[in-house]
């Protein structure tokens, strides 16, 4: 058994030392046992599990496509299916960052009696949204069906786009728990403000529709190259545009470098605010 | 060889001004409210074979002491080395969560405690008949007692072979069947070389546990010497 040591200092300077004995299961085996746990509170368990796992994403996702391509009639090329590119990798963010809002203090009983790598919570979250994520992809598949938009070459982009959503919203994560942890009162804030960068990207209609100042606005939110991402795979058949990938990458990279060792840092604290 | 050595170790609580605990980052962006120290200045050192209970009020720092064992909490000041593998049953609730199975919890208790999934998976029916749920083990935690859930984390954290046992009050929610099976199972833990440290109001219990005692008042460490003579100290403040 080996000997894990670590090393801070506290403000006023003095060494504050622990060492114990390793007791750690692999991170990779800590991150499935929460994320299994996580999916059987979210779906329960026996046969009906498959069936509210396809049909959840229907019940966030559906109701509003509906709501937009038929209440709103927004017009242009399959409009459908343009809103579904936004929709769906929105809906990966928005139950991300609503997951690891509370990832902390749901696990208040397990974090106030036992020790475990606790910076996985955050990753677990996005696991687990992630599972829920690959269900609401048959929306996308739908409309293509129902507007008879044949997959292009083009569809091979569609794992590394898949990649980069998930990427991007592992980047939400961590400022997520730290945010729900420390402001709860504000939680439905920080909902409304994820919320509002979908209507402050190109969501409801492509950035081709866009012109003049309000185009080059809209790129500034990186939401906009991810859904024009999954138009340019799905809808327009061609490969995405370096920026519509490499942009939300580069934000979800300065995000976990900001936050991951704030997190880090703060995690020592959790058992005591959990209380 | 267990050991557990503490020298200045402290823990600091800081509240806002609504006498909730915040993080010190937050408590370095809102206005600083109070600070109150859980353990302050406190140094022991725990060998093998040591029983050691820990005795005060409510509120005298016992189990801020043993999560910061646990390495739940980290200190904030001072240092702490523990050397061996550990097992900690420091709620009732014990970190099951009500909606899985005992099963289930099982499942993720046994990995978070430091065993891989394989053998978490492999040491289920023993914990299954070392908690004696028969069939309640596969019935949501929400189901049971206090006493069942005490008995599945406790079976659960025993999974881990521990050579260092925390027990902070729990087994005072347990039946009189199960704390012989802890009580005897802390005992084996002793008799080959491990520690047990143990929080309660049960000083029966705790004094056939336990050979030592710490005196906690206020978050330091008042008293450390044989149990009887620091229980009578306890008693008599």
């Amino acid at each position: 058994m080996g000997i894990d040591s670590a090393r801070v200092s506290t403000r006023a300077g003095a060494p504050i030392r622990v060492a114990r004995t390793k007791q750690q299961a692999g991170a990779l085996d800590v991150l499935m046992a929460l994320t299994v746990a996580d999916m059987r509170v979210r779906y329960g368990r026996g046969t009906r599990r498959l069936l509210k796992w396809l049909l959840d994403p229907f019940a966030l996702v559906g109701v509003y496509l509906l709501l937009d391509t038929i209440v709103l009639n927004v017009s242009g090329e399959a409009p459908g299916l343009s809103l579904a590119c936004a929709v769906v990798p929105f809906q990966l963010i928005m139950s991300t960052v609503i997951n690891a809002m509370m990832a902390v203090t749901t696990r208040r009983t397990i974090i106030l009696n036992m020790a475990f790598k606790r910076v996985l919570l955050p990753v677990s979250s996005v696991l687990t949204e992630s599972a829920a994520f690959i269900a609401s992809l048959t929306i996308l598949a739908l409309m293509m069906i129902i507007y008879q938009i044949a997959p292009t070459p083009a569809i091979a982009w569609l794992p590394l786009v898949l990649v980069v959503n998930v990427f991007f919203a592992l980047g939400f994560a961590y400022p997520a728990s730290l945010f729900g942890l420390w402001f709860r009162d504000l939680r439905n804030i920080g909902i409304s403000f994820v919320r509002t960068l979908f209507f402050l990207a190109a969501g409801l209609v492509p950035l081709a529709q866009i012109h003049g100042r309000a185009h080059d606005w809209l790129r500034l939110n990186p939401l906009t190259g991810l859904f024009e991402a999954y138009r340019s795979v799905l809808l327009f058949g061609h490969a995405p545009a370096f920026w519509e990938l490499a942009y939300p990458v580069g934000c979800a990279c300065v995000l976990l470098i900001l936050f991951v060792p704030l997190y880090n840092h703060e995690q020592r604290q959790f058992a005591k605010v959990v209380e | 060889m267990s050991l557990i050595q503490a020298e200045g170790l402290g823990v600091r609580f800081l509240f806002d001004r609504q006498r909730n605990v915040v993080p010190p980052t937050l408590a370095r962006l809102r206005r600083r409210g109070s600070e109150n120290w859980g353990l302050h200045d406190v140094s022991f050192t725990i060998q093998s074979g040591d029983g050691v209970a820990l005795l005060g009020p409510s509120g005298s720092g016992k189990t801020t002491l043993l999560r910061t064992i646990a390495g739940v909490l980290e200190p904030d000041a001072g240092r702490i080395e523990i050397e061996g593998r550990l097992a900690s049953l420091l709620s009732i609730d014990a970190g099951l969560l009500p909606v899985l199975t005992g099963r289930e919890n099982a499942q993720l208790l046994g990995v978070l405690a430091g065993l891989s999934r394989r053998q978490t998976a492999a040491a289920l029916d023993g914990i299954k008949a070392r908690s004696g749920l028969d069939s309640h083990f596969e019935r949501p935690v929400s189901s049971f007692s206090q006493g069942m859930r005490a008995r599945l984390g406790f079976s659960v954290a025993d999974s881990v072979d521990p050579q260092i046992l925390l027990l902070d009050e729990v087994h005072e929610a347990l039946d009189h069947e199960f704390r012989d099976v802890v009580e005897q199972r802390a005992q084996t833990i002793l008799n080959n070389g491990g520690i047990v440290v143990a929080a309660g109001h049960d000083h029966p219990m705790l004094e056939r546990l336990c050979n030592r005692a710490f005196l906690l008042v206020d978050g330091s460490l008042e008293d450390d010497g044989e149990f009887a003579e620091v229980q009578r100290a306890y008693l008599c403040a």
